[in-house]
């Protein structure tokens, strides 16, 4: 059966890798190619690459960092950051992505979803929503890197990407990114039913058992961790051992 | 021995030349059908949808010097992913549309209700080639498809993995042709594996 994944999530400020809680407060963190080569090493099943500050200056996610690292690893990556049309998409595959991550320019025009899912399957398009819970508990969608709301709700911005064909959905918590108080199991358990394609919970992960916790409530697909691999003494080795003793379907490595 | 691996601006093949590379081959893209010519092994890889690729192979002249080399000259050729699912003879993504016809069989639509559709991740192959996937570590390849292979002939299937209640067809090997759903190049330890064996195995 399809194995749980756990997938280094990598935020890029320009050609570094940055790391910070609920969207700001970036420090550097290293060099993305070697610390994917890290994870790959140690088993990830995967590596996301976003440029979050490719949309507000208006450019694309820096394309040789693709290519860089899609050279010296043996994994899949998925790569976004700026992706705004078909050709920006073209731009990202030939340069080695695996799969492309939409996210604002998306949201602000959900045609480039059918668009992208058209030209290159479902398989290689994947949606990234950010989403914050308001004080009425409601989780309202944020673009441009968490700093802008948009009217439409997360339920419905869901049900359109699916409608168009989206392939994947990374949804992540801007409340608890970077905090490592553990995941918002709630967000998850409410998508999870709406969502049949697979769905990846990102944001707060600071330990083993709220993996545990978070496949056990949700039946996620996966996992993006950010902070607890990038500051923090924890490594995928361990990560999967340990939720293997906790009986979750993981790839043995 | 010189192995070609089929550009035709579909996908990311950079990832298989990489993969050829870490066994120091002598592998390069091909842009050119006459370049086929001089190789010992064709790979034909490809992400996206089975009619754009058909239309790009014919547009460059790839598709007809690719059925000669395999129908007619014996060329070792590896398909992967969507390469694989082009051996067919008809695919149903997006309509019905012809493949190459190499092995007898469709390209359906994962069909189960009980299962997220991409298959999209890590799955285990059962192997049924002593050959190809010898030497490994516990056979998961990292698999993204919504549609998969039936050949009429289970014979010719050499691996499989289970997804829901559906056995997807992992590998396919007919004659000089090979075929994986899965990506090898993007396997890690078991994918890298799997090129050394395949290298191996044509080795003049």
């Amino acid at each position: 059966m399809l194995t749980k994944r756990i997938i280094p999530l990598f935020l890029l400020k320009g050609s570094r890798l940055v790391k910070g809680s609920h969207f700001g407060d970036y420090v550097d963190v290293g060099d993305p190619v070697s610390q994917a080569m890290i994870y790959d090493a140690q088993g990830a099943e995967e590596v996301v690459i976003l440029d979050i500050e490719a949309t507000k200056h208006d450019r694309m996610i820096d394309t040789s960092i693709i290519t860089e690292a899609i050279e010296k690893c043996r994994l899949p990556i998925a790569a976004g950051g700026g992706i705004k049309n078909l050709e920006d998409a073209h731009c990202c595959f030939r340069a080695g992505a695996d799969k492309i991550v939409i996210n604002s320019h998306a949201a602000l025009n959900p045609d480039l979803v059918k668009e992208m899912s058209d030209e290159f399957g479902s398989q290689s398009v994947v949606a990234s929503i950010d989403v914050n819970k308001s004080a009425g508990g409601r989780y309202d969608v944020y673009i441009f890197s968490g700093t802008k709301k948009i009217d439409i709700g997360l339920e419905k911005l869901v049900e359109t990407y699916l409608a168009n064909g989206i392939g994947e959905i990374i949804v992540t918590s801007i409340g608890q990114e970077g905090t490592l108080s553990g995941f918002d199991c709630d967000l998850y358990q409410k998508l999870r039913p709406l969502v049949n394609v697979p769905l990846i919970a990102s944001g707060g992960s600071g330990s083993y058992d709220d993996m545990v916790n978070l496949f056990q409530k949700s039946d996620c697909d996966g996992v993006a961790l950010g902070k607890m691999l990038c500051l923090r003494d924890y490594d995928i080795v361990r990560i999967k051992s340990y939720l293997k003793g906790k009986n979750v379907l993981i790839r043995e490595t | 021995m010189k192995i070609g691996i089929i550009n035709y601006s579909l996908g990311n093949v950079g990832s298989v030349l990489s993969a050829f590379n870490f066994y120091k081959t002598d592998a390069k893209l091909v842009s050119q059908p006459s370049d086929i010519d001089q190789c010992d092994l064709v790979v034909l890889a490809g992400v996206g949808n089975f009619k754009t690729a058909v239309d790009r192979l014919k547009s460059s002249g790839f598709w007809e010097r690719l059925n000669q080399a395999v129908t007619m000259e014996g060329k070792t050729l590896l398909g992967i992913c969507l390469g694989m699912q082009l051996f067919a003879d008809l695919s149903f993504e997006g309509g019905s549309q012809p493949g190459f016809g190499w092995i007898k069989g469709k390209v359906i639509k994962i069909d189960d209700k009980s299962v997220r559709i991409p298959h999209m991740g890590w799955n285990k192959v059962q192997a049924f080639d002593n050959n190809i996937f010898q030497g490994m570590h516990q056979q998961y390849f990292y698999f993204m498809h919504s549609y998969h292979f039936v050949p009429e002939d289970k014979s010719v299937v050499v691996g499989t993995t289970k997804y829901g209640n559906t056995d997807i067809v992992a590998a396919v090997r007919h004659k000089n042709i090979i075929g994986v759903q899965f990506h090898p190049e993007k396997s890690q330890g078991d994918g890298l594996r799997l090129v050394r064996n395949l290298l191996e195995e044509i080795k003049c």
